[in-house]
């Protein structure tokens, strides 16, 4: 398959109040792949995934999406090639669920214009193509956290476009919300959608991943298949405990090694 | 909410406003007939023999109550739009249209025209500039702060400025003669629509209208600003566009408000949290019906002060004493709106 480049980082640094934050990243991603950024707390991730939408700006290196600078990108440009999908959070007003799933097409809308019924219907479509239809006139704010996270999705999806960047889409669910997400991702990966998401799981890397980039103090530090990439060695030396590769089923799985009593 | 929905709320709004005005436009010191007034109503659309009925309401209806009732309209839908625009922008429920410091600026100015001058128009126009003076100082030091142009920056910087327009009022208040200068002043803050004549009111119905509609128009905008900054842009807003829209928009209409009437609060702070109880957060609604409904009940409040006692009481002490004890029920069940 050949493969087509969307989003093209190269050598970028970025620093906050004169501390390096990120140093040479370098990284591709390309239609059809669902890429995990893997790493602990404070290695960048989030920061990268900010540069990456325009949210900050850095000075040195470059992004490209689609073969162009991000610098050349308005805000309403980006949004429609790339569709953010933060964690789910708190809203101050108590908009109901279509309505927040409406907001994912402010960027399809000139200035002047109003949504159309054509908009509603891309709005109910993308509800049920998440299957989450009868939460439609319920109130975000009383919503699970599962349920929110659905939500933003099916906001993502109104947008109309090929590639979703998510950030730690699973923090915060219960057990059976973290595994029905990530069979999502998977399905909708299969559906031809391109994924970034940064994830502090291996083993949810292994699961849903066709790549993926661990980043450690700043930098970028393997970038690959993830059975190649994701060994006991890398996660012992990233976070700093053993583990244990397993083959189960049709996965290879990573459960931790607990060491009762080390104090 | 569907389009026809959105639609009949708001031309139902429409029709409560109109049959309001007409009311507003019959009480008064001498109570006109309501045939009368139907008449004199088609008399001016489409000619007719004039008698000296007509003459005299000429004077009442077109020179006193008119003014005042337009005035009332323009004021109120002013205010509470720009306080909605801003209560999402700077998602607080506690944010009114004075948060930046346009009130204070503007009556800084207007103090201080009527302290150097005679001429209404000089306190018009220092009330003005100073109303957009004072905006400007909380701008300046809420990005002089930090450079990530942070909306609770933005909120620090307009506390600041407020504070100060208020000190430098304080300072004005002081040295103005107290047998003349200072009642005048005094009572101007207290708001008052008094000083409505027709072609002021003509005159700044204008830019007034325009920014209405200019903040109606960033309805769409208002729901993601208030998901905070970062997702707005992600979802592809233009936001600093968006923000200094809003902020241009409504300290243009707050400070031709303060011009015409003075301070007149709580408008902009309960009335966007009434329509937000009654009809939900969307803003596309929103806006629209919190301008119509501000007007309505800066006419009602308005009629109060005028018809209630014999004497005129100010028009800001009215809105304070209806404003607050509806803004107590407001906050009571203001979890239904508000997470």
């Amino acid at each position: 398959m050949e493969l087509n480049p969307i989003i093209k980082v190269k050598d970028l640094h970025f620093s906050y109040n004169k501390n390096p934050v990120l140093e040479e990243i370098d990284f591709t991603i390309s239609s059809g792949e669902v890429v995990s950024l893997l790493g602990p707390n404070g290695c960048g991730k989030s920061t990268l995934i900010r540069l990456i939408l325009k949210l900050i700006r850095s000075n040195i290196g470059e992004i490209k999406l689609n073969g162009k600078s991000i610098h050349n990108y308005s805000h309403k440009e980006i949004a429609e090639h790339i569709a953010y999908i933060p964690q789910y959070h708190n809203v101050p007003f108590n908009y109901t669920v279509l309505e927040m799933v409406m907001m994912g097409r402010v960027s399809k809308l000139g200035f002047f214009a109003t949504p159309s019924p054509h908009d509603h219907e891309i709005a109910y479509e993308s509800l049920s193509k998440i299957g989450i239809s009868n939460l439609a006139n319920k109130p975000f704010g009383q919503l699970s956290g599962g349920q929110k996270q659905m939500v933003l999705l099916a906001r993502a999806l109104t947008q109309e476009v090929d590639t979703f960047i998510m950030d730690e889409p699973v923090s915060g669910l219960d057990y059976g919300n973290q595994i029905r997400l990530l069979e999502l991702i998977s399905e909708l990966s299969r559906q031809g959608y391109t994924f970034l998401k940064t994830t502090h799981y291996p083993d949810h890397a292994l699961l849903v991943s066709s790549r993926v980039v661990v980043m450690n103090n700043k930098k970028i530090i393997a970038d690959g298949k993830p059975d190649e990439v994701i060994t006991s060695d890398m996660i012992n030396e990233v976070y700093g405990i053993g583990a244990n590769l397993i083959k189960h089923e049709e996965y290879i799985r990573c459960l931790p090694t607990f060491n009762k009593g080390t104090l | 909410m569907t389009h026809t929905k959105t639609f009949g709320i708001l031309i139902t709004a429409m029709v409560i406003l109109l049959l309001i005005t007409v009311v507003s436009l019959l009480l008064g010191q001498y109570p006109i007939n309501f045939n009368t007034f139907m008449g004199y109503v088609d008399f001016k659309l489409f000619g007719g023999a004039s008698n000296d009925t007509y003459t005299l309401l000429d004077n009442i209806i077109l020179q006193i109550r008119l003014p005042r009732v337009l005035l009332a309209i323009l004021i109120g839908a002013s205010l509470s739009v720009s306080g909605t625009a801003f209560q999402a922008m700077f998602i607080n429920p506690l944010v009114s249209p004075g948060i930046l410091g346009v009130l204070a600026g503007a009556s800084f100015g207007a103090a201080l025209g009527m302290l150097i001058s005679d001429q209404w128009y000089i306190v018009q126009m220092l009330a003005f500039i100073f109303g957009f003076v004072a905006v400007g100082v909380a701008v300046l030091i809420g990005s002089m702060v930090t450079n990530s142009r942070s909306t609770i920056m933005l909120v620090l910087g307009g506390v600041i400025s407020g504070s100060l327009f208020t000190a430098l009022l304080s300072v004005i208040k002081y040295i103005a003669d107290p047998y003349s200068t200072l009642p005048a002043i005094v009572y101007w803050l207290m708001g008052s629509l008094t000083m409505a004549d027709l072609h002021g009111v003509l005159l700044v119905s204008i830019p007034m209208l325009l920014s209405i509609a200019g903040m109606i128009t960033l309805s769409k905008y208002f729901d993601l600003l208030s998901l905070g900054d970062e997702e707005a842009k992600a979802l592809g807003v233009n936001v600093p566009l968006v923000r200094l829209s809003a902020i241009i928009l409504a300290t243009l209409a707050s400070s031709l408000s303060v011009v015409m009437a003075g301070m007149i609060g709580w408008v902009g702070l309960i009335i966007p949290h009434i329509i937000r109880m009654a009809v939900g957060p969307s803003h596309r609604l929103l806006m629209p019906l919190s301008a119509i409904v501000g007007a309505i009940f800066l006419l009602l409040a308005d009629s109060v002060s005028r018809l209630a006692f014999s004497v005129e009481i100010p028009l800001g002490i009215i809105t304070s004493l209806i404003g607050i004890p509806i803004f107590i029920i407001v906050l009571k069940n203001a979890r239904a709106a508000w997470n």
